[in-house]
């Protein structure tokens, strides 16, 4: 029995500058039946988060419906009157949001949220309010409900904060539940829990969930049926498992290609072993990192935090090879990154290059140990001063490192950006005049126009579309291979790292809890960490479960 | 929270320090001591070195800066300012009514103020881009260029000279009773209450537009809460909190506005104390009440930050905790 | 290069309210730069009958208490103030910017010792900051501009920091770090072009603040000294015959408004343009 109803649904923003509207979601039509699962996968700006929030008959501000119908269990709710919408959200259709921090009330505490919800649409008093908070807590396997209740939102957990999002949610036992990337903003093996609790919530009360996601792999756990978006059109529709096997359009097989799979097999054997001989050319030793606080008024009352950012470690990494840094947010691997570029300087143990220490921070080192250590930041964006053409962020670097200058530098510059498949057209422009793959791939042009012999690349694909990343990965391999430089890639994808390295040392709060080749990682995984997280990656449940008996962090 | 705020606290003390150190540097070290402020070309012209000297030494200026201050600061912090250069009379007595006469018409400026400037913030914040917004923007922008004195003076012209509801100027003593004075307010308030309303209502229209925004709200509407909780419960406070320090300045900027109402309409505050003050170069004087001045900036800024960390939970663990 | 991708008549058209207070300010400009030109007397020159009503065929505006012509005294009024104001302010901006930008990516306690300076002048209500440097330095327009620029060097150094903040922990900082550039290099090279909207929109808010500032000075009599003719002085000066000849106060009261009012138009309508406001536009997703 169909319980939504879109037809041709069109919405729109206001343009300011040419004071037009420009459409976001264009004539996009679907069912979904009570107690179905239908998945909307697209990539950044494709309209998909509009489209949820149009589902309940909401505009972000600027935006606009222009046209359609959305039909919620016989009638077009886009007809309704202020009042009687507002009766049905929360109450018989809920959204969960993409971040849970930012979307609870920072100055409320969390139960009081929730409660408000109760007492509104089923007009419970504040007791009784309370006592059925304290009941979804205990539905959504939040660990005591009763001190959960009474914290605020950034003293919970990511995973906890979502939770609550998600009673909250669930209050009023609504027939339709839209989840807007609900798991983005949390790690690989919380982000397991949430989707495991959503999917026992969903078969216990049978509500019918619209599931918004950029991770097809996710429809793939969770949905029937599948959309795929872009520019606010639906491109492909079928069956989860249609869409993954045997995609229709050039758009959906680009998409299932691209996505980094940890159960993919590796195309190349690992030629790791027998250069060990060799002297390696960074060695990490027993290294640590402690955030020290500087002398403050400040430090005068709040005693030294004890957690050590990074503990204890060691790895050797081989001229042209690749050694993957895998963890999870405050798994340390962005310090060790910054701490071998020179941006931090360890606390304890050594870091060597090429024979010789480099414990020292960046204004301490040599030019040409700076010159032959580069990074790629995270946020392609960020990484590139706003205020400077392409030609001069390209060749400010070899003007430094090698004297190059004018016609020399220029040239120079073009034939980077032609290794990384850009035309020298993208000179003369701005950074944010490029898309998101372009600024990442200038910016990977930008550490090899050092002629660096280690690149170090703190997750710079984590910013990027899926089908974007594939592309991104293949030039920074390719230019790593014709230069020779070895490469420290960090990352929190496995199916990325498993592509590109050669080991793979995993990180858990600090500590390595495994390394080596990384087949044998991938494929016999030791640590019980490791485990998880690749259980998590490949959307397996039997893993998932260990995660429970793993502990969440009480506070962010 | 507690360390928090004695944190505040003892930077709030370092603060007056500095202003007090400020304060000296700027009458009796670098211009020469308060003698040389207070001696005109032509005193100096008609006096003899010796005479000179001999009235450094009675004022007790003949001893190096540093003590001076030592001296100067350790009488200030009991409330003794020294005594006037020309009749020896002792600061405090001088500055004690007109202080209080200041402090009660600044407490009324700022306690009808706060509440209008918040309605029309809010108001304005809600219908952002509509046509009560636009009307709103437009009245702020002019209700706060308009100098104080011109605002004042346009107020005597019309309700004193055309319209004889007023007297042109308000004759009372030093030492009148605040009733008294309370009676003669109105005009002078209103003067400094219409740019501050217009400063203080834009500062609250942006803070209530940010928070309008914030993904919380989002969650809310779309959980059913009616708009009229939305806004009183999630986000005023919200848009309240990031205002606070702004507004604790803005004292500050009452204080500026109090020197320049009391001297368009004589009324007997620190402001005329203060001219009178400059032009007969009573240096003492003038660091009184620059002091004074900072030392209740300063302290409504120590009670904007206790009430931040009251109200805003994640400065409260941030400070704590960490 | 200015600005963003903004052209200087996108932002000077941003909103009616701007193309009035962009006029505003041109004809305030102009008339202050060519008053010299445009003045029938000499602004301090004793010429007619004093307290002549404005329509009087020789003195167009009439005269003030001493004889002195008054649209002459008007059309000269503004030029101190203005001319103070934005020297003051464009020397607190400019020296404002290096000590915000080099505090914010230096940091320690470089930073924590201009900080504290900042928030010690922050303490000192405008007015009786003014009055400190009055009584020991005396009166005259140097000193009044040294005082504006001391003024608003703190709340410039405050909002540019703010925004360096937001600047100095992105990438594109610690590459040009890690390259081997210079402080020096970093904080102008780098980090001031990034600041340079909140610069300019700061610079327009100051200038506008600070003539409101400088003219109750003068009202005060604390700030420009007769026989200047100045717009806040004349409306002090005219207060004796607020009964006789109110025109002597309206007048320069609207002078200096009508300029006020128009730079906040101006300037508003600046920070909107260079998106500085709160007003947020399309979400993607």
């Amino acid at each position: 029995m169909t319980l939504l109803d879109v037809r041709d649904l069109q919405v729109a923003y206001h343009n300011p500058s040419s004071g037009g509207l420009t459409l976001a979601v264009d004539g996009v039509s679907f069912k979904v039946d009570r107690g179905e699962t239908l998945g909307i996968v697209g990539e950044s700006g494709c309209g998909k988060t509009t489209l949820a929030r149009a589902l309940m008959a909401y505009c972000r501000p600027g935006g606009v419906i222009v046209g359609g119908e959305v039909v919620f269990d016989g009638q077009n709710i886009l007809e309704l009157k202020d009042e009687q919408i507002r009766e049905l959200r929360g109450s018989r259709m809920a959204m969960v949001p993409q971040d849970p921090l930012t979307s609870l009330t920072y100055h409320m505490k969390v139960g009081p949220q929730i409660d408000e919800i109760l007492r509104i649409h089923q007009k419970l008093g504040a007791q009784a309010a309370r006592l059925a908070t304290l009941k979804l807590f205990d539905g959504t396997n939040l660990p005591a409900p009763e001190k959960i209740y009474g914290r605020y939102p950034h003293e919970n957990s990511g995973g906890q904060r979502q939770r609550v999002v998600i009673a909250g949610a669930l209050a009023c036992e609504p027939d339709l539940l839209i989840l807007d990337e609900p798991t983005t903003a949390l790690d690989t093996t919380t982000e397991m829990q949430v989707l495991k609790l959503v999917k026992e919530l969903r078969d216990r009360l049978g509500t019918a969930l619209v599931y918004i996601t950029h991770d097809l792999t996710l429809t793939d756990y969770i949905c029937e049926n599948v959309l795929v978006m872009r520019d606010g059109k639906v491109v492909e529709r079928g069956t989860a498992s249609q869409i993954f096997s045997a995609p229709q359009t050039d758009y959906g097989k680009m998409l299932v290609s691209a996505i980094p799979r940890v159960d993919a097999d590796i195309a190349e054997p690992t030629p790791a072993a027998e250069k060990k001989t060799e002297e390696a050319l960074l060695k990490v030793e027993h290294l640590s990192y402690r955030y020290s606080q500087r002398w403050s008024i400040e430090a005068l009352f709040n005693p030294q935090e004890e957690q050590l950012a990074v503990d204890d470690v060691s790895f050797e990494l081989q001229r042209g090879e690749t050694i993957g840094l895998v963890g999870e947010s405050g798994s340390g691997k962005s310090t060790v990154a910054n701490i071998v570029v020179g941006l931090m300087a360890p606390t304890m143990g050594t870091v060597s290059f090429d024979g010789a220490p480099i414990n020292m921070i960046d204004k301490f080192r040599s030019e040409d140990l700076r010159r032959r250590i580069q990074i790629v930041f995270q946020d392609p964006l960020s990484s590139l001063n706003p205020r400077c053409r392409i030609e001069s962020i390209l060749t400010r670097p070899l003007k430094i490192f090698f004297g190059m200058s004018g016609p020399a530098a220029r040239d120079r510059a073009v034939e980077l950006l032609e290794d990384m498949e850009l035309s020298a057209d993208l000179l003369k422009r701005f950074p944010r005049q490029l898309s998101g793959g372009q600024q990442q791939r200038v910016a990977i042009a930008r550490a090899f126009t050092a002629k660096p012999d280690l690149i170090l690349c703190d997750e710079v694909t984590s910013a990027l579309d899926v089908s974007v990343q594939a592309h991104v990965l293949k030039l920074l391999k390719g230019i790593q291979v014709k230069t020779g430089a070895a490469c420290l890639f960090i990352s929190h994808d496995l199916g990325v790292v498993k592509q590109v390295a050669n080991e793979t040392v995993v990180l858990q709060k600090g500590q390595v809890v495994e390394a080596g080749i990384t087949r044998t990682v991938f494929d016999h995984p030791k640590h019980t960490y490791t485990q998880l997280l690749l259980a998590a990656a490949l959307r397996r449940e039997d893993y998932a479960d260990l995660t429970l008996s793993a502990p969440e962090g009480s506070s962010a | 929270m507690f360390k928090a705020m004695i944190r505040r606290t003892l930077l709030s003390v370092l603060i007056l320090f500095l202003v007090a150190v400020f304060v000296f540097l700027a009458t009796e070290v670098l211009p020469g001591d308060a003698l040389d402020v207070y001696l005109s070309e032509d005193d100096v012209s008609v006096m003899t070195l010796e005479d000179i000297e001999e009235m450094r030494h009675d004022l007790g200026l003949d001893v190096p800066a540093p003590i001076r201050f030592y001296t100067w600061l350790s009488g200030a912090v009991v409330g003794d300012f020294g005594f006037t250069i020309v009749d020896k009379i002792p600061i405090g007595d001088i500055i004690f009514h007109p202080l209080l006469n200041s402090l009660q018409l600044g407490a009324i400026i700022t306690l009808i103020t706060m509440p209008i400037a918040f309605v029309i913030g809010a108001t304005a914040g809600y219908w952002r881009g509509h046509r009560t917004d636009a009307v709103v923007s437009t009245a702020t922008i002019i209700g706060y260029s308009i100098p104080d004195f011109v605002i004042g003076t346009v107020l005597i012209i019309i309700f004193a000279v055309w319209i004889p509801l007023f007297p042109a100027v308000i004759i009372a003593y030093n030492d009148a009773h605040p009733l008294e004075l309370l009676a003669v307010s109105l005009l002078p308030a209103i003067t400094v209450i219409i740019g501050h309303v217009a400063h203080l209502s834009r500062l609250l229209r942006a803070g209530f537009i940010e928070t309008m925004n914030s993904d919380f709200v989002e969650r809310a509407r779309l959980s059913g809460v009616p708009e009229r909780r939305i806004v009183l419960r999630h986000v005023l406070p919200a848009s309240v909190i990031p205002t606070l320090n702004a507004m604790a300045l803005y004292v500050a900027g009452v204080l500026s506005g109090l020197i320049v109402v009391e001297k368009v309409f004589g009324y007997p505050g620190l402001g005329i104390e203060l001219i009178e003050a400059v032009d007969t170069r009573e240096v003492h004087v003038v660091q009184a009440i620059a002091f004074l001045g900072a030392v209740l900036v300063v302290f409504m800024n120590l009670l904007a930050d206790f009430a931040i960390i009251a109200l805003d939970p994640r400065v409260r663990s941030h400070v704590s905790e960490r | 290069m200015l600005v963003n991708d903004k052209t200087l008549t996108s932002i000077l058209t941003h909103s009616p309210g701007t193309t009035v207070g962009v006029a505003l300010v041109s004809l305030h400009l102009l008339s202050a730069i060519f008053a010299p030109l445009l003045i029938p007397y000499g602004p301090t020159q004793l010429v007619g009958v004093p307290l002549l009503a404005p329509g009087h065929p020789d003195f167009l505006l009439g005269t003030d208490v001493i004889g002195r012509d008054f649209l002459s005294r008007l059309l000269m009024g503004g030029r101190t103030s203005i001319t103070v104001a934005m020297v003051g302010v464009m020397g607190a901006v400019l020296i404002g910017t290096f000590f915000a930008v080099s505090a914010a990516y230096i940091g320690g306690h470089y930073d924590d010792v201009i900080m504290r300076i900042v928030d010690t002048k922050l303490s000192i209500p405008g007015i009786l900051f003014v009055a400190l440097f009055v009584v020991g330095f005396g009166r005259s327009v140097t000193v009044l501009t040294i005082v504006v620029g001391l003024s608003y060097f703190p709340g410039a150094v405050r909002t540019i920091r703010a925004q360096a903040m937001t600047q100095v922990p992105l990438a594109y900082v610690k590459a040009a770090r890690l390259r081997g550039e210079s402080t020096l290099s970093v904080i102008f090279r780098e980090l001031t072009p990034n600041v340079i909207e909140v610069v300019v929109v700061e610079f327009a808010i100051r200038t506008s603040s600070a003539i409101l500032i400088v003219s109750a000075l003068s009202f005060l009599g604390l700030g420009i000294s007769p026989p200047t003719p100045d717009w806040g002085l004349m409306v002090s000066e005219g207060v004796n015959q607020i009964y006789e000849a109110p025109w002597l106060i309206l007048l320069p009261a609207v002078f200096i408004s009508t300029l006020v009012v128009g730079l906040n138009f101006a300037s508003d309508g600046l920070a909107n343009a260079l998106g500085l406001d709160a007003a947020r536009g399309m979400h993607g997703g």
